[in-house]
């Protein structure tokens, strides 16, 4: 427990101190309300025996009462500060990690994965940490500050209630397990499922066709009674024990009474010291019983700790020795060797060559031979095991990520617009950029005549047209950012195999004005849009097996030759119902 | 109290009207969970009301031993009773929502079957998902656990209000003070609430948003920068959302202090005393009573605590019961239960108007068209002119909105769904698996077919190969399982290989635009030829050399058919068509190239020649 609220306290980073205070504030607040409890006491006491002091218990219950209050508001307030000032700040740093973490380790979690850790688990933890965490101290602290009190009524109902408190525990304990289990058993369930309904709405219309569909659908309605049961069994193992818990607490605290009104009976005790045991007892029986499963609050918690502090502690790529100036953009691989993180093989094996200045070279091969991994080393999404890679005759990895970044336009397949104004979009790859610049930059790219039709033009945000742009419009957009940044080296990945035959002339265009003069790398399936190559690599799982241009490939009759007649035979290829 | 419960209930039937109804399968356990909770609460007040005697027994100069185990023994047993009826209830009620969960998950995907085609690949298998699993899931909460908290938390003051009356009117009227002094307190903290809760709720909205965007972007970004000028952004959003939160906190933050401490239970102690002490020193109260209302007092004014967590429940579950009875309002198509079969193979388009709902302007405007059984039509034009809405209509993803559609002479509409998705396969883009075995992915298309048909379906969809060479158990290795990952061109093939096994006479499809590699593209083609073989067949074509021979080619724009014809007869009149054909041609001849040289014309030319 102790290393939990540890834990809790680091997760608030600088305002750990805030969250010490509003701690001290709860645990003070509990231990003004047991003890304002434990004065009942003396004020039952006071009252049966017709004492004068009863005014002055009284009172005392009221300044703890009060004190107990102005406590609580220290810790509210601190506990705003937290959850506000601890959210801003988790996510603050979530966010720089994530533009520092190497590009690997960003792509090998899901989107969906870092956005429940940037929004739901850094809630949990301030949730948990701005207030909630007071209840469980709450319902810990006072009743253990009356039982102590209690030892000056009479120790023998002391120590019983002491006793009831370690008797709950290997409860607890059970509890705990069988909670965390039941996640495991929902998890799995839930994700069984999920995978069900997916593949039940992408396969409708074949379901449909053959009838197995609602009720006839065998495989989806045998998940959902799977999940269900599941759900059946871990209700089982969590409801049953917490339920019997909380039997147990009263029902124990049932007997600590009986065992008071026998000490009465006994004369070793007097009645109104079982009056005010009865109202003790009976206020924290409730809290106490609910004690074990309000402390699994905790385990959400740490759960949520445990991802967040995992993200963080990502090392970002390290930048060997200090940066030299690059000398031209002169792209050379020597002798690399990589396998992505956690694996063994090598996807890439002894890759050498050279991409000289103001060269075209194009990366052929099938799907997993390692075209994608070389033009993802060159922009350092990760670091080779063996060789390096260098730019200008300087190694890569001693360039800041910036200075790096410097050097390429990357233009993908899929174009990735920010909910924003199209000239924000474009703006993106030089954010100190003019209008004047970027109509320029888009009046290369081609763009700038739809752009200019639209509702807003350049204004038009991406969010209020959404899909009325077409994929050759958004690729367009995507080599208007690339030519406004004028990068010496220009990476395309296939960017025109995705586009109806129009926008494909459009981007073609395009991409014309984009690589004019720059040093190029590209992806190529379509082995006819990079017969002017300088150098076409051929690559067979992971290794070159040939470079040269077009005609020497040819000449030579190997690979490329076979692929390029396959091609072009298949260029031929038409649908027929004959 | 009975103010509060009626500031609560209409509140809640004004945000969800939907959600009882929602509920309503499982009413039965909702109920008995709620009796038996109030069964429970009654039990453990009656064992509470047993100190009165007891006590007043131990007050007794001779105190009747007797009694007092007999009135012991009876609390024991009531606290027993009660907690035995709480896990009674509690089962119920869970049981109950696990039922209503798997009752609404069936109820939601037959829906789906039942829906337009079109509104479920519109929709996406994603957002569907979230209904059905994620959103069905978060009513569990209100039936698990909110039921029998509802009786338990709107009971609990009302039979503890009438003990108390019927003990000591005087001091229950007293005790009962700090009520309204409460209820005006939050009257003032939460004034504003609603309009202040919004703000931080579109604040929270906001956060979420930006944070998605953040990390779905960040790939892109780092592509240009080091990502600085993507975390200004986020950095700015996180600042106006934290501005907000401040404001919001400074503004409530008293009130609901005010609000918590009043409704706890140590005032009411207070109060109990304060007027308590002087009337038992006026002889007027006695010491056992005086403990009653100790007992009973704060477990009045503490009720208050649940029904916040209640009214959270709700609001939780009210997004959810929106989306889920946004699903359910979805118009089914309306489908017959016997139907003719179609004549033959053919298709026919007669008078067709479609606009897509909610939308006001047509996709589809007097369309006609005539496609014979065993022949190919194509559907070209640029993206948006109605090509791809013309093939998802003929089988029935929609209904047309004026016309009708012919299928082997019958109307769609008049055919049963499976006769239809029988007679017409539709061959999507997007490979569709389930993460079953290769032969029962195959085998989906004809659930009764033999081992041999199989194998026969895979080799002419060019499958087979790969099938026994790379999967480690051959056909009855598992997609998705180690060492069964499938490049997306095998996917397709296994797709291919499905429809082929369906055999349906006529198909549908949308010519992939892109493939994962050369070789895959050569394959994908060979199996696509072995699938039309015999066919009547409908095209969406991007690439124009794959439709050269096709009997009809239809040419839309902006949703009508512009021309139609051949190859040869659409090129000689010079319209649409032929410009597309040149437009194609020219990309056809693009090549990259860093210089403006015509340096490497030769090999240029050299792939032209065909």
């Amino acid at each position: 427990m102790i290393a939990t609220f540890k834990n809790m306290i680091h997760a608030c980073g600088s305002k750990a101190d805030v969250m010490r205070g509003s701690l001290v504030y709860a645990v003070l607040a509990a231990i003004a309300q047991g003890l304002a409890y434990a004065l009942l006491f003396p004020l039952f006491a006071a009252l049966a025996s017709g004492s004068d002091m009863v005014w002055w218990y009284v009172i005392g219950i009221i300044a703890l009462v009060l004190g107990d209050a102005a406590l609580r508001l220290g810790e509210s307030h601190g506990g705003w500060r937290v959850y506000i000032e601890v959210s801003d700040e988790t996510r603050s740093n979530l966010g720089e990690q994530l533009k520092r973490m190497p590009l690997e380790q960003l792509a090998k979690r899901q989107t969906g994965d870092l956005n429940s850790v940037l929004t739901g688990n850094v809630n949990d933890v301030v949730s948990i940490a701005g207030g909630l965490y007071g209840i469980v101290i709450n319902t810990m602290v006072a009743p253990m500050v009356t039982i102590i009190a209690t030892l000056f009524v009479d120790w023998r109902l002391s120590v019983a209630m002491l006793i009831l408190f370690p008797a709950a525990i290997p409860i607890y304990r059970v509890i705990r397990e069988a909670g965390a289990k039941e996640n495991r058993i929902s998890a799995t369930a839930h994700a069984d499922a999920a995978s069900h309904i997916i593949e039940y709405t992408q396969g409708l219309s074949v379901l449909r066709a053959t009838r197995q569909v609602g009720s006839e659908s065998q495989r989806l309605q045998a998940s959902l009674a799977r999940l269900r049961e599941a759900q059946v069994r871990g209700t089982k193992l969590v409801t049953l024990p917490s339920i019997f818990m909380a039997a147990i607490v009263q029902i124990g605290i049932l007997a600590i009474t009986a065992l008071a009104i026998s000490f009465v009976l006994g004369d070793s005790l007097s009645v109104a010291a079982v009056l005010a045991l009865i109202v003790i007892a009976i206020r924290f029986s409730e809290p106490l019983a609910l004690f074990a499963n309000m402390s699994s609050m905790f385990d959400f918690m740490e759960a949520a700790i445990d991802r967040i502090s995992e993200l963080l502690a990502v090392p970002p790529l390290a930048q060997a020795g200090e940066a030299t100036n690059t000398d031209g953009s002169h792209v050379m691989f020597e002798g690399v060797s990589f396998a992505y993180d956690g694996t063994q093989e090598d996807v890439l094996v002894d890759v050498s060559f050279d991409v000289p200045e103001r060269s075209l070279t194009a990366l052929v091969g099938t799907s997993g031979s390692g075209k994608t991994t070389i033009t993802k080393l060159l922009t350092r999404f990760a670091d080779p095991q063996v060789g390096k890679v260098t730019i200008g005759g300087v190694d890569i990895r001693s360039m800041s990520q910036n200075e790096l970044m410097r050097q390429f336009s990357v233009v993908f397949q899929d174009v990735y617009l920010f909910d924003e104004s199209i000239g924000e979009n474009i703006r993106l790859a030089k954010p100190d950029a003019t209008q004047d610049e970027i109509v320029a930059a888009a009046k290369a790219a081609n763009c700038h005549d739809f752009i200019s039709a639209l509702p807003n033009g350049y204004d038009t945000g991406v969010g209020e047209i959404g899909g009325a742009l077409s994929g050759g419009e958004r690729q367009r957009i995507s080599i208007a950012r690339a030519i406004l940044k004028d990068a010496p080296i220009v990476i395309l990945d296939e960017p025109t195999s995705a586009l109806d035959t129009e926008s494909e002339v459009a981007v073609q265009r395009a991409i014309d004005t984009l690589v004019r003069d720059k040093t190029v790398l590209v992806i190529a399936h379509r082995l006819s849009t990079i017969v002017a190559a300088d150098n076409i690599i051929v690559l067979e799982a992971g290794q070159i097996v040939e470079q040269g241009n077009h005609a020497a490939l040819l000449a030579d009759d190997g690979r490329y030759a076979e692929m390029w007649h396959a091609q072009r035979s298949d260029r031929h290829w038409q649908i027929t119902s004959g | 109290m009975s103010e509060q419960t009626s500031s609560v209930k209409p509140d809640e039937v004004d945000t969800d009207p939907g959600l009882w109804t929602i509920i309503s399968p499982v009413n039965r356990e909702i109920y008995t969970g709620m009796a038996v909770s109030l069964l429970s609460l009654v039990a453990w007040l009656a064992s509470i009301m047993l100190f009165l005697p007891i006590t007043r027994e131990l007050m007794m100069p001779e105190p009747d031993v007797g009694r007092l185990v007999l009135l012991i023994g009876a609390g024991f047993g009531l606290v027993a009773f009660s907690f035995v009826c709480r896990a009674w209830s509690f089962r119920i009620s869970h049981l109950g929502a696990f039922r209503l969960e798997q009752i609404l998950r069936t109820e939601l995907t037959a829906r789906l079957a039942k829906v337009p085609l079109g509104y479920v690949v519109n929709a996406g298998s994603g957002a569907l998902k979230k209904i059905v699993l994620d959103d069905v899931r978060s009513l569990h909460a209100f039936v698990a656990d909110s039921t029998p908290l509802f009786a338990k938390t709107f009971s609990a003051p009302i039979l503890g209000i009438i003990l108390m009356l019927f003990l000591d009117w005087r001091l229950a009227l007293l005790s009962l003070a700090l009520f309204p002094v409460g209820i005006i307190a939050m009257f003032f903290a939460f004034r504003d609430y609603d309009v202040a809760r919004k703000k931080v709720d579109q604040a929270t909205e906001r956060i979420n948003k930006v944070i998605n965007e953040y990390v779905q972007g960040m790939h892109v970004v780092r592509t240009f920068d080091d990502g600085s000028g993507s975390f200004e952004r986020y950095r700015s959003a996180l600042n106006d959302a934290t501005e907000t939160m401040r404001e919001w906190t400074s503004q409530s933050q008293m009130g609901a202090f005010i609000a918590r401490t009043l409704f706890a239970a140590l005032p009411t102690v207070l109060v109990l005393l304060a007027v308590g002490v002087p009337m038992y020193q006026a002889g007027t109260l006695e010491l056992p009573i005086l403990m009653m209302f100790l007992l009973l007092a704060p477990t009045v004014t503490e009720s208050i605590v649940p029904i916040v967590w209640l009214q959270q429940l709700l609001t939780n579950a009210a997004a959810a019961v929106k989306r889920i009875g946004d699903l359910r309002k979805v118009e089914l198509i309306p489908e017959v239960d016997e139907g003719p079969s179609p004549a033959d193979a053919s298709v026919k388009l007669i008078d067709v108007s479609f606009c897509y709902e909610g939308r006001s302007d047509n996709a589809l405007t007097n369309v006609s068209l005539t496609i014979p059984a065993g022949t190919v039509t194509a559907l070209v034009g640029a993206s948006g002119a109605g090509k791809s809405t013309i093939a998802q209509l003929i089988p029935r993803f929609w209904d047309v909105t004026e016309g009708k559609i012919l299928v082997g002479g019958v109307d769609v509409r008049d055919m049963t769904a499976d006769v239809l998705l029988h007679n017409v396969a539709f061959v999507f883009q997007s490979p569709f698996l389930l993460s079953d075995s290769i032969k029962n992915n195959i085998r989906l298309g004809k659930p009764d077919a033999t081992e041999e048909e199989v194998v026969a379906a895979a080799k002419a969809a060019q499958a087979h190969d790969f099938i026994m060479t790379e999967l480690p158990d051959g056909y009855d290795s598992v997609v998705g399982e180690r060492g069964s990952s499938l490049s997306g061109g095998q996917r397709q093939r296994i797709t291919i290989a499905r429809a082929i096994l369906q055999d349906s006479p006529i198909i549908v499809l949308d010519e992939a635009t892109a493939f994962a590699d050369p070789d895959n593209e050569a394959k994908i083609h060979q199996a696509l030829a072995e699938l039309a073989r015999g066919k009547t067949l409908i095209v969406v074509a991007h690439r124009l050399s794959t439709i050269v021979d096709a009997h009809q080619i239809a040419v839309l724009d902006q949703g009508r058919i512009v021309e139609s014809g051949t190859h040869e007869s659409l090129v000689a009149a010079g319209g649409r068509y032929a410009k597309l054909w040149s437009h194609f041609e020219q990309a056809q001849d693009w090549g990259l190239r860093v210089a403006d040289t015509g340096a490497n014309a030769d090999p240029q030319e050299e792939a032209e020649v065909s």
